[in-house]
């Protein structure tokens, strides 16, 4: 019980996760049949269609979009600051910051993980782990888009009695461009939206927010 | 999320979509099929090669499906020479004829033939749903 207690934030957003996802699939597949049967086509199982190219294209280009909004959340916070928002660092701190600050090599402690403590490659992955990782998965996400959305878009190309088209052509069409920027205009206007809005709004008692009498200018400064 | 999940996500999607082992074998040999028994003036067996939606829109309310194929006069389809699968979608590219075909659960059936291309616009087809 203590464990999930612990893990309680994580364990919430992976049920929603796997809900939501159930859902997509589940109503997606209601959809689909709808334009089945207008097309005098049959419908498919839930199963044949979450193993469909138009499920999966679905689900990469939101994928993608999200892992990019976390990757230049993580890295552009780096260098660049909010003055007033809890989300950024204090005006001046911008930067990868000194080892002292970050705890690392000679710096680090008792308990800090084995990669801080050593130099050289290992330090430097390491110390960019949490981006190098998101920044792989959008872009496999992101490819995962471009193959699942050509396979989708050659369907319909096909079903329209035209002919299909390479990947290359793909990647650069509208169709593809629609897809990817729909998705990152919303994830960015969701972070400018944080990032501002928490200069001057408060959530009490969430570490995303400002304490509730903190001033407006105050920066870094989580409840 | 770690990225080996990403990676397998990426691969299921590349096999689901890119379609590993693609089957193009049966769509060909279902358009084939369906010139062959136009060919032999057995309209009524291409008839059961189209799909349904195809079947039901190619006659005149006065006249069969197999009247309204006879009276087309279709070209010989020839060999294959080309075959994209997407899906449950299929172009088969004959010496004389551009065939598409959906996959229902009973296999492959014409939606379109007796077409030619027209530059980036649908095929022009005597047969289409």
């Amino acid at each position: 019980m203590r464990r999930i207690k612990d893990n309680a934030l994580s364990l919430a957003f992976l049920v929603m996760f796997l809900l939501a996802l159930a859902g997509q699939a589940w109503s997606g597949a209601i959809h689909y049949n709808e334009e089945q049967l207008v097309n005098g086509l049959q419908p498919v199982s839930v199963w044949a269609y979450v193993t469909s190219s138009s499920f999966a294209v679905d689900v990469a280009e939101n994928w993608q979009s999200e892992y990019l909004q976390f990757l230049l959340f993580i890295v552009l916070t780096v260098w660049l600051v909010q003055k007033g928002s809890p989300e950024s660092k204090q005006p001046g701190e911008e930067g990868p910051e000194t080892d002292h600050e970050q705890l690392v090599g000679e710096h680090a402690e008792p308990d800090s993980p084995r990669w801080a403590r050593v130099r050289g490659v290992r330090l430097w992955v390491y110390s960019n782990s949490l981006g190098l990782v998101m920044g792989t998965i959008f872009v496999l996400s992101w490819l995962a888009q471009s193959v699942a959305g050509l396979a989708a878009y050659n369907s319909e190309r096909i079903t329209d009695l035209r002919d299909p088209v390479t990947w290359g052509w793909y990647v650069t069409s509208s169709e593809f461009w629609n897809r990817s920027l729909q998705n990152w205009q919303s994830e960015l206007l969701a972070v400018l939206s944080m990032v501002v809005l928490s200069v001057y709004l408060r959530q009490r008692g969430s570490p995303e927010s400002k304490p509730v009498g903190a001033p407006h200018h105050a920066t870094s400064v989580e409840g | 999320m770690r990225s080996p999940f990403a990676i397998a996500a990426l691969g299921l999607a590349l096999a689901l979509s890119a379609g590993c082992g693609v089957d193009t074998a049966s769509p060909a040999r279902a358009a084939a099929r369906f010139h062959t028994a136009v060919a032999a003036h057995q309209e009524a067996v291409a008839c059961a090669l189209l799909t349904p939606k195809t079947a039901e829109k190619l006659p005149d309310p006065d006249e069969t499906c197999a009247q309204a194929l006879a009276a087309l006069k279709l070209g010989p389809g020839g060999r294959v020479t080309g075959v994209d699968v997407w899906g449950d979608d299929a172009l088969v590219r004959m010496a004389g004829d551009t065939v598409f075909l959906h996959q229902f659960s009973d296999g492959w059936r014409v939606t379109a033939a007796g077409c030619e291309p027209r530059h980036d616009l649908p095929y022009d087809c005597e047969v289409e749903d």
